[in-house]
């Protein structure tokens, strides 16, 4: 029996797995580094969102409006007008983009510059998550923050959370529905849709896969590599900060918590590099497809074994669920689901598929 | 004569801490092909990639068309006429033909990068059959063709070919340097590196030979061809 609440909690999860991995996967591919500041991009999307959230709230002298209006599909919860959320999705987007443009223009490419290699990267990302950490925490401990944040929207910036002012539907069955849910499904799909139109139908998509594959060659023929990578680094900020402000809105979604400096990045960073990991490291869509895989298994598969063995904690070992999947990836199928799908028997089966004006590659 | 249309200056080079090029001063002439030789791992590919910016240079000057570009990126060199194709891993393995070509004119006008394309087709009629195949899946003939047409598709002055002739047969080998002699007839300058000392030189107006790092002879093909004392020490020949 699948519980519906259950699985639109989870669906949100995944998404910002989803988001998450995409982002950490973009980067391992173009700088080869983990980046392991990664989710604390995310928390500083937050913070941005809720902050200019509140200020405009307030500027514009907005009052939440928790009435719910009858509609022909059911109860509908608006809090406040669109232009208060298309606030905080820019915020949360741009201060993604500059957290993570910081971190390569400030940090790793004066490094790279210096001929760093792959560990004192990793060790530099490491630094600059302690830093946003720090940040983070004189940030939502500063008077003047606490102030804003608490009026009019009464947010406690060291347990950050608006899930109260999401947008909710409660259908005529009496089902709840978050507004959260259809937004982060919406955008894992539309994302997905849109890097494949930039990545295969855009002369800079042929760039970048280019600069992916080959990058001296790419260089050789006139393509400003670098220009590229940053390119990157903007697409992993923003997917990042997407992340953030969802998680400022789901924050009681599965394994979200209230934002503060370091919950949840600390926790959710293992399950973001697990998605990379299991779609594959050196895969854009398989990134996507293994923090959706991550997610909704952190969830079921702790459900199947608590109710297989009657242990009623077991949703407290989710991230040994993921843990163990990534074992079995490394072990069984190294290059995660992107390589299961470029397996010669997967080839052939989809070879079987005809696909109108696509010629046939492959031998003579 | 006419002014070089490359000039390295007394350069050292590496890749970071390795030095591997001493203090090598070179000119390129325009309009001819200038074969380098030189036992395996004596830096004949370092060379090239030097003159591309690939490297590390510690000291020294290299200057196109009278302009210092030492301290120049590949990809801004790329735009002043300098083409490059690899030894190894010339083309992009995971995309098709037609997007290599594409990709490789990315900065011409379109209706200019079509009619190049329709060009490279005359030269090359094997890779107009091959449009949506994607090149990692071609043989190694058609590979190298593919490099050569990437880069005639932006009408370089200087071609900087390493070792094109690696690993082919020889009928296909003898095909590849016929194909650079004829692009140096169409007026491209062209810096070959060769294994095949020989066939090579035969067809190159300049020989330079790199030993260790270093520049061991510097003249015409024909003399260095002729040398029989470096031959036999260097190249393997008799
Ligand atoms: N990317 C690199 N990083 C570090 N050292 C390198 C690199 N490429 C080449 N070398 C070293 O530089 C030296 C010169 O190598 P290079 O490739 O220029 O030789 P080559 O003359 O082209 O040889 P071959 O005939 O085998 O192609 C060698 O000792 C090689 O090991
Ligand atoms: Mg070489």
């Amino acid at each position: 029996m699948v519980d519906l609440n259950v699985f639109t909690t989870t669906t949100i999860y995944a998404s910002v797995l989803a988001l998450l991995s995409l982002g950490i996967t973009l980067i391992y591919m173009t700088t080869r580094v983990f980046n392991f500041a990664h989710p604390r991009l995310s928390l500083v999307a937050a913070y941005a969102a809720a902050t200019f959230m509140a200020i405009y709230a307030r500027s514009a002298h907005l009052k939440p409006n928790l009435e719910p209006a009858e509609t022909s599909i059911g109860y509908v919860t608006v809090p406040f007008p669109a232009s208060f959320y298309l606030v905080g999705v820019v915020a949360a987007t741009v201060f993604g983009v500059v957290a993570a443009l910081v971190e390569y223009y400030a940090i790793l490419k004066p490094l790279l510059r210096r001929g760093a290699d792959y560990l004192k990267l990793m060790i530099a990302t490491l630094a600059y998550d302690f830093i946003l950490m720090a940040v983070l925490f004189l940030y939502n401990t500063h008077r003047a923050v606490k102030s804003a944040l608490s009026n009019p929207l009464r947010l406690t910036p060291t347990s950050l959370s608006m899930t109260a002012y999401d947008v909710s539907i409660v259908t005529e069955g009496g089902t709840f529905i978050a507004g959260m849910f259809i937004f982060s499904a919406a955008l894992a799909v539309a994302l997905a849709a849109a890097l494949y139109l930039l990545l295969y139908r855009t002369t800079l998509g042929v760039k970048m896969r280019a600069s992916i594959e080959n990058p001296p060659l790419a260089e050789v023929l006139g393509i400003n590599v670098e220009r590229i990578y940053a390119i990157a680094w903007i697409l992993s900020g923003a997917t990042a900060g997407l992340a953030g402000y969802i998680m400022l809105f789901a924050t009681s979604a599965g394994s979200l918590k209230p934002i503060s400096a370091t919950s949840p990045a600390d926790e959710i960073v293992v399950s973001a590099f697990a998605g990379s990991i299991v779609g594959g490291v050196n895969s854009i869509f398989g990134s996507i497809a293994g923090g959706l895989l991550i997610g909704y298994a952190e969830t079921y598969v702790t459900q199947l074994l608590q109710a297989i063995t009657g242990y009623p904690e077991m949703f407290q070992y989710a991230r040994v669920v993921s843990m163990a999947i990534v074992a079995l990836t490394l072990l069984f199928a190294p290059s995660g689901l992107a390589g299961l799908l470029r397996s010669p028997r997967a080839r052939r089966l989809l070879s079987r598929i005809p696909v109108p004006g696509r010629a046939r590659g492959g031998g003579r | 004569m006419e002014e070089p249309i490359i000039v390295v200056d007394k350069v050292n080079a590496g890749y970071e801490k390795l030095q591997t090029l001493f203090d090598v001063s070179l000119e390129i002439p325009r309009g001819k092909i200038t074969v380098i030789v030189g036992p395996n791992g004596a830096g004949k590919s370092t060379l090239l990639k030097t003159l591309f910016g690939l490297t590390k240079v510690y000291s020294g000057r290299i200057t196109f068309e009278g302009r210092d570009i030492t301290r120049l990126p590949p990809h801004e060199r790329a735009k002043l006429g300098m083409a490059f194709i690899f030894q190894l891993n010339n083309v992009f393995a995971e995309l098709t033909v037609k997007e290599n070509l594409r990709l490789a004119g990315h900065d011409l006008p379109a209706s200019v990068l079509e009619e190049r394309i329709r060009e490279v087709f005359e030269t090359f009629p094997r890779l107009r059959e091959r449009l949506d195949q994607k090149a990692g899946t071609m043989s190694g003939g058609e590979r190298q063709m593919l490099a050569m047409a990437i880069g005639m598709i932006r009408k370089p002055k200087v071609f900087l070919i390493d070792e094109p002739t690696a690993g082919l047969a020889p009928k296909l080998a003898r095909e590849v340097l016929e194909n650079v002699r004829k692009l140096n007839e169409q007026g491209y300058t062209i810096v070959l590196v060769e294994q095949n000392v020989k066939a090579g030189l035969e067809i190159g107006d300049k020989g330079v030979l790199v030993v260790s790092g270093r520049i061991a002879f510097d003249g015409p093909a024909a003399e260095l061809l002729a040398r029989k004392d470096l031959a036999k020490m260097y190249l393997g020949i008799s």
